[in-house]
């Protein structure tokens, strides 16, 4: 059996004239939980929906554990939780469940998928008469109801809140660990760190990172001195961004060393001094060419 | 019957104002319209009774297609569709299914107006004549759930719904489904005759009387149901595929 997930090779989806994906490479391992990350409009949820045969390339081809997306949607090899994903109305959650399940080869047991998913409380409920929170939940159960061996997730905590978020992610880690490769999209820094084995860093429509989060950390190569201070002297050695809030002042440099002796040597006094690796955010912000 | 079928007949079962509008008030109508003729002078002849029954019959299953199908509009809307698409469910599937479940339907309003007709307003019929009228009357509803799907494959969650009432109203006000189309004024009567709502009372008037429908009626069934039917094609294919080759 092939030991890759997801192979996207020269993807491009264009939406009228605006060009959402261009020209991208990614190459998923089986049971890697990796994070596409990215400001609004990198193309994330365009590459979702190629995966997930919901829009047609313009060119490029995606294979999904060998197959094509929508073969591999029907063979049951997919579970997906899409951003403008819904429930019907005038039914209630369990039959909704039931029929998901219903049309997978090997559906999960019920018991272990609304423990799992938090949702054993909601087969009853009308689905009108869901939260936001337990939507979610449902729409989860719905994603694993076929134990699919690929997830696809697009920005699939932006209802939740803090403790759902966190409850999300430990039953990810659980699925990652049973070996389901888990592919999700998101802005949001902290949960691609603290989640993903692997993230992807897209803007423009292509792949402008990619690798563990520590090693797109360091890949803009930097870290951060911060200190309270006046003037300082310009250029200053190792200095790469200079970003003046107030009093504080926070020096992006390649080498602290070099830019600590600089600002010694010039008098410069190191009040409130902080040195830190630059975050996933400055990673991205710099890698996605923002500013800050 | 399939997991899907079963589940979207359930939830049309559980909405009462669908059952209500399209058993329910065309059986009422029913009544009311042979009761009113029956207190003015001369009464109300079998022919008149079962006249009103078959346009009460014709109404409620235009209304039960429209209605039916309709819906998936607001299915679109809440991102159901796009939902069932990243399930194992073939896309052939789901739009059969709401074909079938417009075309199961349209069954109940015929068959209680029916029994309204014989039981409460006395029409009387042969076994054979009740047979072709409901089969009729059931097969020509294709033509209605075809221009149900494409309103709601053509139209936003909003405008569909009331889409649908305006058009169930048009076609039955200007099909003379309420008023015999022989008391229209010449112009209407034209107008009558372009909509496919009085060629399938036509078609349900001649059933009635034991003879098959006109090829005029046939035809323009046929003609209705296969033209709402690409139409409704048509607005499908471009609504599921947003990102186009180029």
């Amino acid at each position: 059996m092939s030991t890759t997930a997801l192979e996207v090779s020269g993807l491009t989806v264009r939406h009228g004239d605006v060009l959402a994906v261009d020209g991208l490479d990614l190459r998923i391992g089986r049971g890697e939980t990796v994070a596409l990350l990215g400001p609004n409009g990198a193309g994330k949820s365009s590459t979702v929906g190629a995966v997930l045969g919901l829009l047609r390339p313009a060119v490029g081809s995606v294979r999904v554990l060998g197959r094509r997306p929508a073969d591999a949607v029907r063979a049951g090899c997919v579970g997906a939780m899409l951003q403008h994903g819904g429930l019907p109305g005038d039914a209630r959650v369990g039959e909704v469940v039931h029929l998901v399940r219903s049309s997978y080869p090997d559906p999960w047991p019920l018991e272990d998928l609304t423990a799992t998913t938090g949702t054993g409380g909601l087969l009853g409920r009308d689905v009108g008469a869901l939260s936001g929170g337990q939507r979610q939940r449902v729409l989860l159960a719905l994603a694993l109801a076929g134990q699919p061996p690929l997830l696809l997730l697009d920005e699939p905590t932006s209802a939740m809140d803090a403790e759902g978020r966190r409850a999300f992610w430990t039953t990810m880690r659980d699925l990652a660990a049973r070996g389901t490769t888990v592919v999700f999209a998101t802005h949001h820094l902290e949960e691609a760190d603290a989640v993903a084995d692997r993230v992807v860093v897209l803007a423009g429509g292509r792949v402008v990172a990619d690798g563990a989060s520590a090693q797109v950390r360091s890949a803009v190569g930097g870290r951060t001195v911060r200190l309270t201070a006046g003037r300082l002297p310009d250029p200053l050695p190792g200095v790469t961004a200079v970003d003046r809030q107030g009093g504080t002042v926070a020096l992006t440099t390649t080498d602290v060393d070099v830019t600590l002796r600089a600002l010694l040597a010039a008098g410069v006094p190191l009040a409130d001094l902080e040195v830190r690796g630059a975050s996933l955010e400055d990673a991205v912000l710099t890698l996605t060419g923002g500013t800050r | 019957m399939s997991p899907l079928l079963a589940f979207q007949l359930r939830r049309v079962a559980r909405n009462r104002q669908f059952l209500f509008f399209t058993v329910l008030l065309p059986a009422a109508f029913t009544v009311f319209f042979t009761q009113v003729f029956a207190g003015t002078p001369g009464g109300v002849s079998p022919e008149q009774a079962a006249a009103t029954m078959v346009a009460m019959m014709a109404y409620g299953a235009i209304g039960a297609a429209l209605g039916a199908t309709v819906r998936l509009s607001f299915d679109r809307a809440s991102g159901w569709l796009r939902q069932l698409r990243v399930t194992p469910v073939p896309q052939t599937s789901v739009v059969a299914v709401d074909v079938a479940v417009g075309m199961l339907l349209t069954l109940p309003p015929l068959v209680v107006v029916a029994l309204t007709g014989r039981f409460v307003n006395g029409v009387r019929l042969a076994p054979g004549e009740w047979a072709g009228l409901v089969g009729v009357l059931w097969l020509g509803s294709a033509a209605f759930v075809a221009l149900g799907l494409l309103l709601g494959w053509a139209l936003e969650e909003r405008a569909a719904g009331g889409a649908v009432g305006i058009v169930g109203t048009v076609l039955a006000a200007l099909g003379g489904l309420w008023v015999p189309v022989e008391l229209f004024p010449s112009g209407l009567r034209a107008v009558a005759h372009g909509l496919p709502s009085y060629w399938y009372a036509e078609a349900g008037r001649a059933a009635a009387e034991g003879r098959p429908p006109s090829p005029a009626a046939a035809a323009a069934l046929t003609a209705f149901a296969l033209a709402f039917a690409v139409l409704a094609v048509v607005a499908a294919r471009r609504r599921s595929l947003p990102a186009v080759a180029g």
